[in-house]
Order: structure tokens, then sequence, then C-alpha cells
């Protein structure tokens, strides 16, 4: 428990609350009393939210359900298409799609638009992974009519991306990816993916004037292939490229005629239904909107914010599934903010009527569901999926990016309070002081976001992966400002061109803490698939050094992480063949230019994979290395023995491990090891991988829900924790409870490990009272100032007392409200799963000592 | 036989939209659950043959 009190500096501080209005306000309930919408309409939306969560893999809403609509409509297109060029068929199964799916339109919403054919469904994907559409088959969630379900995936299961996969890997080897133990499954069997829309495309020129350019591009080429004399050689590519040009043109014609069909129903109900004269005025402003986006440039923030609305429900769930919300939402919107508030020259608003917008546009996400398999609904508990929007930073001239449409965006945050969108904020020490005020307030109210991303160092390496480019063409260091979270940590382009379009770029997961535990048993699995995992290393009894060990578990890694980066290109072969995205490729300057399909062209290399478990492993190292090879306590035999069991009639033994010098409290005697693993072989083995972009692919450390799922998969582990427990719950957090000396001993651990990192997360418990007094804002600054100056990549924070969440667990009808960060994403606490609530009360409050704010060189 | 063209929700589709064929039209209805009204949209054609919905115009 934090203590109110505290001797700095000469003077006495007290931390009672800054709002004294709290003081009247129980602990265990505090955010219960934090919402507040802007107004009652939002107020109404969010209280009829049609939530999308899961929990335990299971949804939280009654009558959540998988749609059937656009399975059955893909399946009518791809038969009627045989013969066509694979790219035309994609364009025309979208045509087809758009022509006839079933519209939403809800009332009090501004910002229309859905994605299947009934606001409590999900669209599916069979074109993606048979495995994840058979699992819907089987639960209460199974698209209906049934019988036409099964015969649909039937259908696909041969043409699907995971069929033309599966074939160019040995058995074993898919055997052992299927397991989820060592690695994440096959990025072709999970269909989950990833992609960064050029939405800037999209609002700056409008469908039509691109629509007009893939024509005169076509134009081109057929007078190019008619001249005499024929050169083969420079006439046949023109070939694929016609075809890339006028799927664009039908993908385009398609979306703009489904928006008006939006702009024809909100007309009927207005004309025909609608008795309120406010609303019934409302929706003739919609249809306007919706006839004029996205052919049209958009002029005022209301046509931005639907233009990109559209544009989202495409690029990530129609053409084709992806998780996320990628874009550099302040920085996109900011020009309209500026024709709407401040000059008022188009769809006149105040600022406060933009932050009621941003809460309409934070619900209408929270209902955005998606088709995901059992395995990742369980991976994220207590979300629907992940959808990470980018904001602050610095602009290509490296000014401060940070402007009013930033600070709209992160009070709609604060008001409404949803888990999604998640935020991170790219900071920078010249962002400006009211930005950040408004990024501390949503953190210390417990929303768990922002996260924070560092911004030059994210610069930074867009320019180093720009050097790998195939074309040449990678970030300039004005476009290499212009990046955003391509999911929860990794940054990526955003913009007219470059940006990240498939997850086989750069996603899925290697599970370090699995690796080791298999490194100790000869590559054998014993705990969970009870298989060989990988090679035969040896056994670890017959390790005569740390180093033999070492290089045991640097062999399983190598083969581990090559498998799991193949299986990643093997998949972007296949979907460059069969998975084609014309309309996102359509907004691509460069694929436009060029005639090429979103996943083939690749400008700028963006490859990653991301070690989850991994300090569960950098802890169990230590403890092998301190108690069985230097100090000699115990032998390899004795701790195999002990593990074997469980630590069962070895407690005295697994408390000496337990012990061994942790992570996360600046002592060299765990940081050191650990340090050396991260960059060496974490990180060093990882990028000797080459990906399909030409670039080395590098460590992205994370956690979401997987430290839960994959530790409940791992056994017993050298650094005292049993079998099952959930694992790290970031890519470079303590392990949960273990972080003892300070929240800046933490940092100073952390800021060892700089080399062949792409990002790490960082998860970070802040005590309540110290946060939420008026000395708040002004530690948790130098903290984030001393954050960036020791080149730390990423933080996040949970701001929540243990009292409210056991509170929580007693009665969680009581704390809807209550929002937790798990790892990468937040989650309503009640709606996570009691293993995956302890994982969270298990983490340290950090509290902020003298000694700490010296470190910080904090000034109160 | 009753057909689409009779119902209430019908609504021809003009023929200067994008979508226009001849005889389709957005059949529009509200539906109700337990958190509140929605409207949905689906294109139909004239001549198909009325369902469950329908309601005389």
């Amino acid at each position: 428990m934090t203590a109110n009190t505290l001797n700095y500096r000469g003077k006495v501080l007290n931390f009672t609350p800054e709002n004294p209005a709290e003081a009247n306000i129980p602990a265990d309930e505090l955010h219960e009393h934090l919402q507040n919408p802007s107004t009652e309409r939002t107020r109404r939306l969010k209280a009829r939210c049609r939530w999308k969560h899961a929990s335990a893999g299971e949804f939280v809403e009654k009558g959540v359900q998988a749609g059937i609509e656009r399975m059955r409509l893909l399946t009518e297109s791809h038969k009627s298409t045989v013969g066509q060029p694979e790219v035309i068929r994609r364009a025309l199964m979208l045509k087809h799609l758009l022509d006839n799916a079933t519209l939403v339109l809800q009332p009090d919403e501004f910002i229309v638009g859905y994605h299947a054919e009934d606001p409590n469904m999900f669209p599916l994907y069979p074109e993606l992974s048979y495995m994840a559409v058979l699992d819907y088959l089987k639960t209460d969630y199974a698209p209906q009519p049934a019988a036409e379900a099964a015969a649909i995936v039937d259908y696909w299961k041969p043409y699907s991306l995971q069929s033309k996969c599966e074939r160019y890997f040995d058995p074993i080897d898919l055997q052992r990816g299927y397991q989820v133990s060592t690695m994440e499954g096959p990025v072709f069997a999970s269909g989950y993916n990833s992609v960064v829309p050029p939405y800037e495309t999209v609002l700056e020129d409008g469908l039509l004037a691109r629509i007009k350019l893939a024509e005169s591009h076509i134009k081109h080429a057929r007078s190019e292939m008619e001249t005499f004399p024929w050169n083969a050689t420079t006439g046949l590519p023109w070939i694929e490229k016609i075809d890339n040009w006028e799927a664009m043109i039908i993908a385009s014609k398609a979306v703009i005629a489904w928006a008006r069909r939006h702009a024809r129903m909100c007309k009927i109900v207005a004309e025909r239904f609608e008795t309120n004269s406010k609303r019934r005025a409302e929706l003739l402003e919609i249809a306007d909107i919706c006839h004029r986006m996205p052919a049209e440039p958009a002029k005022g923030l209301k046509d931005a914010v639907q233009s990109k609305w559209f544009t989202f429900l495409i690029a990530h769930a129609l053409e084709r599934y992806a998780s996320g919300f990628a874009h550099k939402e302040d920085s996109l919107l900011w020009p309209y903010y500026k024709a709407s508030v401040v000059a008022k020259s188009h769809q006149p608003m105040t600022h406060q009527q933009v932050v009621e917008l941003m809460e309409m546009e934070r619900l209408k996400i929270s209902e955005h569901g998606a088709g995901k398999s059992r395995a990742y609904r369980e991976i994220f508990p207590g979300s629907n999926d992940l959808f990470i929007v980018t904001i602050g930073g610095t602009n290509g001239d490296a000014s401060d990016a940070c402007n009013d449409m930033t600070d709209a965006i992160l009070e709609s945050a604060k008001r409404i309070r949803t888990t999604e969108p998640s935020l991170v904020f790219r900071y920078n020490k010249i962002n400006r002081a009211s930005t950040l005020r408004w990024v501390f307030e949503c953190i210390r109210d417990g929303l768990g976001y922002p996260s924070i991303k560092n911004d030059e160092l994210g610069v930074a390496q867009m320019l180093e992966y720009a050097k790998y480019s195939k074309t040449g063409n990678g970030a300039t260091p004005e476009e290499a400002r212009y990046w955003v979270n391509v999911l929860c940590m990794s940054p990526g382009l955003a913009g007219r061109r470059k940006t990240q379009k498939t997850r086989s770029e750069g996603g899925s997961a290697i599970f370090p803490a699995k690796l080791l535990e298999i490194t100790l048993n000869n590559g054998y699995d014993w705990s969970y698939a009870d298989m060989q995992m990988g090679p035969e290393t040896g056994y670890a009894v017959d390790f005569k050094t740390f180093d033999q060990l070492w290089e045991a578990f640097r062999k399983q890694y190598q083969y581990t992480i090559a498998l799991a980066i193949r299986c990643k290109d093997v998949s972007r072969t296949m979907e460059i063949k069969y998975l084609q995205m014309p309309f996102v490729s359509t907004l691509d300057d460069g694929c436009m230019e060029l005639g090429m399909d979103a996943n083939e062209l690749s400008e700028q290399p963006n490859g990653w994979h991301n070690p989850i478990t991994t300090i569960v492993a950098g802890n169990s190292l230590v403890a092998i290395k301190k108690l069985i090879y230097d100090e000699k306590k115990y032998t390899m035999v004795q701790l195999m023995t002990a593990l074997k069991a469980n630590w069962e009639g070895h407690e005295q033994m697994r408390q000496d491990f337990k012990n061994a010098p942790k992570w996360g409290n600046d002592d060299p005697a765990a940081d050191d090891l650990i340090s050396k693993y991260y960059e060496e072989i974490l990180g060093g083995e990882m990028g000797r991988n080459i990906n399909y972009s030409g670039g080395p692919v590098l460590p992205v450390g994370q956690a979401v829900g997987l430290y839960m799922e994959v530790g409940s998969r791992t056994g017993p582990t050298p650094d005292g924790r049993l079998g099952g427990e959930a694992a790290d719950d970031g890519g470079i957090s303590p392990y949960m409870g273990t972080d003892k000396k300070g929240p800046t001993a933490v940092l100073r651990s952390v800021s060892k490990v700089q080399k062949n990192q792409k990002a790490n997360l960082l998860n970070q418990r802040l005590s309540v009272p110290i946060m939420r007094s008026k000395h708040g804002f002004d530690i948790w600054h130098a903290y984030m100032d001393t954050w960036c100056d020791l080149k730390i990549d990423h933080v996040q924070f949970n701001v929540v007392s243990t009292d409210e969440l056991k509170a929580a667990q007693r009665e969680p009808e009581k704390h809807h409200d209550l929002i937790v960060r798990v790892s990468g994403y937040s989650a309503r606490f009640v709606d996570i799963p009691t293993y995956g609530q302890n994982t969270i009360i298990a983490r340290h409050e950090q509290d902020f000592s003298a000694n700490d704010l010296e470190f910080l060189n904090v000034d109160l | 036989m009753t057909t689409c063209t009779q119902c209430e929700f019908f609504n021809i589709i003009p023929k200067e939209a994008d979508d226009y064929e001849p005889s389709k039209g957005d059949c529009v209805t509200e539906k109700v659950d337990e958190k509140g009204a929605y409207w949905l949209s689906k294109p139909v054609s004239e001549t198909a043959d009325a369902c469950a919905s329908f309601h005389k115009r």
C-alpha cells in the first residue's frame, strides 16, 4: 500500500487526490465514477453498444453469431468466375459481395456501415483457413443454415490459403507448428492478418480519381503492347499489370456503389419511416456524405471520418480479414479538422462536436466483430480484436505533430471509456504539454492506453529497414517520421505508399519458455504436446557446462524461428497468387504506378516476429547458471527431477530457484546474461533470417494474452514457476511481482537491451494515489523523459488498485467500467477469465521512492 | 401470388444508381432485438415472392 506522504528534497509531499471530490469515492470503485460521455447521444450509444468481446474464447454478449452472407456470396462468385485471371476473380468477388450484402443502419449513429448482415454478426473467411471456419461449425456461434455453411467450408478447403501452403511443408514440421507450444500456429492456418491501408489516398483523392488513373495506365499499357516492332521482353509484363489495374477499377466501382447503397438506405429511412425531424435531417446529411464518400475527396471532417470508416470495413473485413485499425489518426484528420473547426469552410463543427464524433467512432469499433478461431479469441481475452490507433510524435520536418485533433481523440477516449480502439502515443520530448496532459489523464484513469512508443527510435528503425528495400525506394527521412504501430507494438510506415499490407511481412510468435523447456529434454515436449518438437540437441543432465546448454537452446531457437518465418513467406507467395487485394492496391501509389498487387509489391521491408514468454526463459537461464553451474548448489539431475514432479516434494529447492536474481531490478547478476540472451539469441539469430522483402526479421517482444495461453501449456521452469502458470506479460516486462526495486530500477534493466531488437513491450503498474495526486503529472512526465533518454522503446501502464480488482472479482456486475491493460491491448477486467485476472493483480504496483524521484530528477 | 413490388418495404432502385438493374430494388426493413431497433437493406427483385415480413404498401 502506498504511503500518502514522502520526504523528498527537504519537502513533505502529500499524495492526496488532485480532484478533492475523489476523497469521497471508495477506492475499490473509483473507475465506475470516471466515465463522462460528452453528450447524451454517446451515453445512449454506449448503453446499447453491441460489444463483441470474448472471454475464454466465448462471446460475452448474448446473441453474437457468425454470419453466412459473406461466405455465401464469396462462393457464388468463385464458382461463376472460373477461367478468369485470379486477381480479376478477387475483384469480382468483392463486387458480388458489395452489390448484394445486407446493409445495416442503427438509430442514433452518425458513422454508418457494418461488415455483416446483422449488427450481432461477424463474417467468416473460408478462403483463408478452413480450420478456423470448421471450428465455428461446432459451436453455438455457427453460421446458419448449418448445412449450407458446412458445404461452403468443404468447397473452399482445396482453394484455401491453408491448403495451398501446407503441401510445401514436411508433415512433422506442420504438426509441430499446430501444437502452438514452441511457436504460434502457421499464419496460413489461422487466417489472422494485419494491414495498414493507405487512408491518406482515399481521403485526398477519392476513388473516382483512382479509377481514372488506372484507366489511363491501362490505355498506356495497351498502346505499348501494340507498338511495332513487338518485343516480348518489354511487352509481356504489361499483361499482369493490365489485370491488376482492371481489378482495381472493378473493386473501386463496387465500393462506390456499395457506399451509395448506404446513401439510398438513409434517404429511404429518412423520407419514409423516420418521424423525428432532427434525425430525419441528419439521415439526409449522412445520405449526402455516403453518396460522395469515398468516391470524391473529403472536404470536411465528417466526410473524412465516413470515408475512412468505409475504407476500414473493406480493407479489414470485406475484401479480406485483417486485425488492427492502423493509421496516424491525428495527422490524417488534421486537414479536415482545420476545414471544419478552424476555418469552418466545410461541415462546420465545434471542437466538442469533434470529441463526440470520436466517441462515436470508438463505439463503432467496439461493435466490430471479428470471425477469429477459438484460439485467437482466447489469446485476446476481454477484447473483440486488436484495434490500435497511433497519435503524437513528429511531422516530416521533425516538428511536433500534436494538434487539437490529437487532443480530441484523447479526450474522447477518456470520456467514453471503451477498451477499443487502443491508442499508441509516439512520445517525443518536444511534444506539447497540453497534449501530454491528456495522455497522462487517460493513463491515470486506468484505460491502459495510450501505450507509449519512443518516437525517435521508430523513425530510426524505419530508415534502417529502408536500406533493404528491394526496389531501392524505401522510406525517405520525411516518410520515416510518418510511422504507426501496425498492430500492438511494431512500427511500420503509414501513408500513400510503402505500408505493410499483410501479416506475413511481420507478425506471429515464438515461445522461448517452451523452447528452453524442450532444450532441457533433448528437444522433446514432455509436459504438453508429448512429442519431439525440435532437433535432438541432447539432454541437460549431460551438459557439462552452461555454454553447452546455451548452444543447445540456440539450436532449438534457430530451428523454430526459421520454420515460423518460412511459414510466413510461403503464405506470402500464395497470397500473391490467390488472395490479391485489388481495393487496397488501388489506394497504394506504388501499386497503382507499377500495376502490382499489394501483397506482391514490397518497397519498405518491415520484418518481425514476436518472442512471447521471454523472461520466464531469461530468469530460468540465470537461475540455472547460478545454482547449477556457478555455485553447484544443485545438480541438473536434481533440477530435472524436481521439474518433472512440478516441484512437489522439492519446496526448498523451488524457493532457491525462485529467489535467484530476477530481471527488472537493475541487478547485473540477472541483467548481464538476460541482455546477452536478448541481443545474441532472440535478436541475433532471428535477424539472420531474411524475409520476402529482402530485409532481416527482428524481434518484437510482447505478449497479448498469449502469456496466459502458452503459459498454461508450458511446464514447470527453472525460475521457480509451476507448470501451467502464466508466463511474463510483456516482451521485456519483469515477471509479475518480481520487480521489487522500484520503477526506475526497471527502466535501468530494460535500457540495457539495445541491439538487434525491433520493439519490446514493457508493462508497468503505477500507484493510484501517486498518479491521481497533484504531483502525478510531474512525476509521470519526468519518468517519461527519463525513459526517453534511456532509449527505451515502449512502456504501457496499469493504474488500478488491488482493492478495486479484488472487489471486481467478488462482484463483477458492479465493475463494468473497470478497464485494465492486459498486454498490447486493454480489456474490461470482468471480461477476463479469473486465471488472467489474477496475473494482473499479481503485477507489482510501483511506488516512487525518494531515490526514484532523485533518479528522475523531478522538481516538485 | 404476392410479390415484393407490392410490399411497403420495397424501394425500386433509380436508373441513375451505380447498381441499377431493371426490376431490382432495396428491401428496407426494421428489426428489433433486446438492444433496440435497427434497419437492414438488401437487394431484391420486384418479382420475387413476398417473404414473411411482407406488409402491403
